[in-house]
């Protein structure tokens, strides 16, 4: 293949923009996907991917396109829109060249389409505007247009007016991938240096890693060196997504596909890592990737009627195909063993809890999430504490700190005042203010993450009337008059419902949450007395009184089955909670904490 | 082959009601005429089958529902004739109908006398017209000392009334004038039953959704304690959780359930316990007659209880009559003393005042009453 036809882009863009419609409709009109076979959004192919209308995972696909009577090699790697998956998107852009930056005209720019535009132009990518949806009744294209001139500093020019839709403007689009966008450089006769950038687990043919090619030339049957790792696989089979898998014998320099290697599990391979001629390696391994930094932890436990080796089973099986995340053993004196998890972001929590459930058939009781804090102790050593329930002893610490996120908000100008007040209830503090035009404002802002974290999205979305939209990005730590609020049932703290808050915040936080707990908890024949404490000082007190009165008056006539299955029902609800003291506490509670603040 | 003992208790359930409560949730639906005739065979049939298999001889007969007196009266008539047929010679028998205020009319109430009917449970509930709108109940408060009159008349002198406290908008004020109202029609015996949302009830949902709001516990609370002070004060012992009697008017019928003897249950979605053998009729009317016609079981579901849990569930019941566990009779039905049985719960609620147990019995005390359903749990 001439490297001159060959393009690899990608299509980046704020979620529900359109990339997944504009990745089929060129698949579509290359005749790689026959018409009939065109289920919406090909390239989301995990159902919670199509259910959310999100991607998960980043797919490749190679596309003939015939352009000016020539045949060009479009390689369209395509990246995940949400925020939690910015390390994907990061690794499918060193794989490109180009980039296609959507955005829907009718919404315009978009703060995910700020965060992907950024960093294409860090990847030194070429970037295409493409306005979107421009048949739909609101569409403001030219608006849209000029907001990218401005906002992003994209010249216009280059605009690509579409409807991915319809398909109208999509034939000019593809003009313009073919001569604008850069053809890769590299040398097919140099030592071989490919890129895995992503990579997948498949149950009959081991890892399939997504590989492009830099410099030289891969060959089915050679022996090749993962540079990171030192590992040295034969290479069974390459390919191309067709979009189903196409074996091929080689992939040169520029190209993009799949490897095959008879290797076990994901986490003997390195996204990022470069792979290279076992016997004539490269001088140099590719610049690499972070290993994706986990941001939030939480605790997964078994649920009542599942077993611990049920949950790490179902654990081990989720990592086979997503190495994103990742649990080790953990014990909680309330809850017993279980797991610690860590994941890239909120909405990645709650896709791998529900992959649990529906893939796996395990339910689990899930603690509040929880971001990492950072302890330096007395005795000047420094330790990451995911949990409020790990921190040392108080007294041993000398500073306590947190992580720190920037976050770009991009709202319409009138909605200003009410995000300015609800940065400031969460710590937030004001960075800048640019105008994307007379009446949609960019506001910069550095929050606690720990402030963000449970439902500043929402509340974004209900001051602004659905219209805000965010990103951000962990910029550091800093020291914060941190405290750990201990919650106290009957007098026992309880370790599972700790947590981390600024000083300030305690005695609301406290308060607020007993209320929340006193709900969750029934009656019992004695009094129960929650405590929110901080060291030794109580700062807020709930009750929950003792009940009179429990018992069923009333005539089952005859039916005694029924009277003795409702007992012992109750006795059996009973089982399901987990005791401190005598107090019986349902495993709802422990996810009280996660509950929106009100 | 079973001993005349074995059956000596007889339940008729009458799935018809004129409208249906949202509270309610015992198998009923609404009165089609035209299908009480090929019920009533089917009860009569269900009957003679039981009937060819061993020796009945009732001596208490409770005919339940639904609301049997809503049957036009030539088939309550048949329906009562045909189980009074079964009733023990010999002895007393105890004959209950269960009728709503306003269902029995002179002609109805001719019928139930002349079938032998004896004693009459009627659904007063309340004698407040707002709460009986919240249980979408159709009688007017006055309706009550009518129908009791009627009773008398024909010559059903044992009363029975029922009342419902914890409606939502009740207040203690409220139930004290509803138990002062029942207590001034002299009733021999008072159900008083405390409001529950049943699942898949009106009511319940619209619980669920907010519309009613269920009376505080405490409230409830006072409001059995209320019960539990007015009615010995005005002659009535309490002997059950939920019922009061005047001595010797304990209603012998319900009386053999909580003591765990047998029954036959007749009619859809009735229960009965024969042979050792719990079982529940299906709970839909078409099905049961069906199933009756063509010689099938109607049995919806059935159990046998080994003897362990079987001894279990008779602590369970009778732990809910002021007799309690009868340690003599318990002993010698399951062979073992009831205290060493459950001993674990008999110390620790005895030690909390819950129980009170002597040589003869186990019993709640005053305090276990109210929270019955936790003592008991215990025992299960």
């Amino acid at each position: 293949m001439d490297q001159n036809l060959i393009r690899n882009f990608s299509i980046i863009a704020h979620i529900d923009h359109g990339k997944s419609t504009l990745a089929d409709r060129l698949l579509q009109i290359s005749g790689a996907v026959a018409e009939r076979d065109l289920k919406e959004q090909i390239l989301d192919d995990m159902d919670l991917e199509r259910e959310r209308g999100i991607t998960i995972k980043a797919s490749a696909v190679t596309l003939d396109m015939v352009v000016d009577g020539q045949t060009y090699m479009f390689n369209l790697i395509d990246t995940p829109g949400h925020v939690d998956f910015h390390y994907e998107v990061d690794r499918a852009l060193a794989a490109c060249d180009g980039a296609l930056l959507v955005v829907d005209a009718t919404q315009g720019v978009q703060a995910q389409t700020v965060a992907n535009a950024f960093a294409a132009a860090n990847n030194n990518l070429e970037i295409i505007p493409v306005i979107n949806k421009i048949d739909l009744p609101g569409a403001t294209p030219e608006d849209a247009a000029l907001e990218v001139e401005h906002v992003l500093g994209i010249s216009a020019d280059n605009v690509q007016f579409v409807s991915a839709k319809t398909g109208l403007g999509v034939a000019d689009l593809i003009q313009a991938i073919a001569k604008c966008l850069p053809p890769p450089k590299g040398d097919p006769a140099a030592p071989l240096q490919a890129l895995i950038f992503d990579s997948e687990y498949n149950d009959y043919r081991g890892v399939i890693c997504y590989l492009r090619v830099m410099n030289g030339t891969i060959r089915k049957g050679q022996k090749v060196l993962l540079m990171g790792r030192q590992r040295t696989h034969l290479v069974t089979e390459l390919g191309k997504f067709r979009p189903q898998m196409a074996p091929c014998p080689q992939l040169a320099a520029g190209e993009t596909g799949y490897l095959v290697a008879s290797i076990k599990s994901l986490h003997d391979v390195t996204v990022g890592d470069t792979v290279t001629d076992a016997a004539n390696p490269a001088t140099q391994p590719l610049p690499g990737y972070q290993p994706p930094q986990h941001m939030v932890f939480c605790d997964f436990y078994p649920s009542s009627g599942e077993t611990y080796d049920a949950l790490r089973e179902a654990l081990e099986r989720l990592s086979l195909n997503d190495a994103s995340f990742s649990f080790i053993p953990q014990h909680s004196d309330a809850l017993g063993p279980g797991f610690r998890c860590g994941f890239l972001g909120l909405l990645h929590m709650d896709i791998v809890q529900e992959r649990l459930e529906r893939e796996c058939g395990v339910s689990v009781v899930q603690t509040a999430p929880s971001v990492t804090y950072e302890v330096v102790l007395h005795d000047g050593t420094t330790k990451r504490v995911e949990s409020a329930g790990d921190l040392p002893d108080m007294g041993t610490i000398a500073e306590l700190r947190e992580p720190i996120v920037e976050v770009q908000i991009i709202t319409p100008a009138d909605a200003i005042g009410s995000i300015m007040q609800l940065a400031e209830q969460r710590r937030g503090e004001f960075k800048k203010q640019e105008y994307l035009s007379a009446t949609r404002v960019m506001l910069t802002y550095e929050f606690p993450f720990n402030e963000i974290l449970y439902d500043f999205y929402d509340k974004l979305k209900s001051v602004t009337r659905g219209y805000g939209t965010m990103d951000y990005h962990v910029t550091g730590y800093r020291a914060g008059d941190l405290v750990k609020l201990d919650i106290l049932v009957n007098a026992i703290p309880v370790d599972a419902l700790s947590l981390i808050c600024h000083r300030s915040k305690a005695e609301a936080r406290g308060r607020r949450f007993l209320i929340k707990l006193r709900r969750q908890i029934d009656r019992h024949q004695f009094e129960i007395a929650l405590q929110a404490a901080i060291g030794s000082k109580v700062i807020a007190r709930e009750t929950i009184k003792p009940f009179r009165k429990n018992v069923t008056a009333k005539c089952y006539g005859g039916d005694v089955t029924r009277k003795r299955k409702l007992l012992e029902k109750q006795k059996e609800g009973k089982k399901r909670m987990k005791t401190i003291g005598r107090v019986d506490i349902p495993q709802k509670a422990f996810m009280t904490v996660l509950e929106p603040e009100d | 082959m079973t001993t005349p003992y074995s059956c000596r208790a007889l339940y008729v359930h009458v799935p018809f009601c004129r409208t249906l409560c949202g509270y309610c949730d015992f198998y009923s639906e609404v009165l089609r005429t035209e299908a009480v005739g090929p019920l009533v065979d089917a009860l009569l049939r269900e009957l003679d089958g039981y009937a060819a298999r061993r020796t009945l001889a009732f001596d208490t007969i409770y005919v339940g529902g639904g609301t049997p007196t809503v049957l036009p009266p030539g088939q309550l008539g048949r329906l009562l004739g045909g189980v009074r047929a079964y009733a023990d010679a010999g002895e007393q028998l105890e004959f209950t109908v269960e009728a709503n205020p306003a269902t029995v009319t002179d002609e109805v109430a001719g019928v139930l006398a002349g079938a032998g009917v004896n004693r009459v449970s009627l659904g007063a509930q309340s004698f407040e017209p707002a709460e009986l709108r919240v249980l979408e109940r159709r009688h007017r408060p006055e309706q009550v000392g009518e129908t009791v009159a009627i009773c008398q008349r024909f010559g059903i002198q044992r009363i029975s009334l029922d009342l419902i406290f914890g409606i939502p908008g009740q207040t203690l004020a409220s139930w004290r004038r509803s138990l002062e109202a029942a207590l001034a029609l002299r009733p021999e015996h008072v159900s008083t039953y405390g409001l529950t949302y049943e699942a898949e009830t009106p009511l319940r949902r619209q619980r669920d959704a907010g519309v009613v709001t269920p009376v505080d516990p405490d409230l409830e609370a006072d409001m059995y304690e209320l019960a539990l002070d007015m009615m010995p004060a005005a002659g009535l012992a309490h002997y059950e959780v939920s019922n009061f009697a005047r001595a010797g008017a304990e209603c012998r019928h319900n009386l053999r359930y909580w003591h765990n003897e047998p029954y036959v249950g007749l009619g859809p979605a009735a229960a009965g316990f024969v042979d050792e053998v719990r079982y529940k009729n299906v709970a839909d009317t078409a099905a049961y007659v069906q199933a009756i016609a063509a010689g099938r079981s109607p049995w919806g579901e059935h159990e046998q209880l080994p003897p362990e849990r079987r001894a279990r569930e008779t602590a369970m019941l009778e732990l809910r009559l002021a007799s309690g566990i009868d340690r003599g009779r318990f002993t010698e039905r399951y062979g073992v003393d009831p205290t060493r049985l459950f001993a674990e719960a008999v110390e620790r609620h005895g030690a909390a005042g819950l129980l009170s147990v002597d040589a003869d019995g186990i019993r709640l005390t005053r305090a276990g009453f109210l929270v019955a359903d936790t003592v008991i749990a215990d025992f299960l």
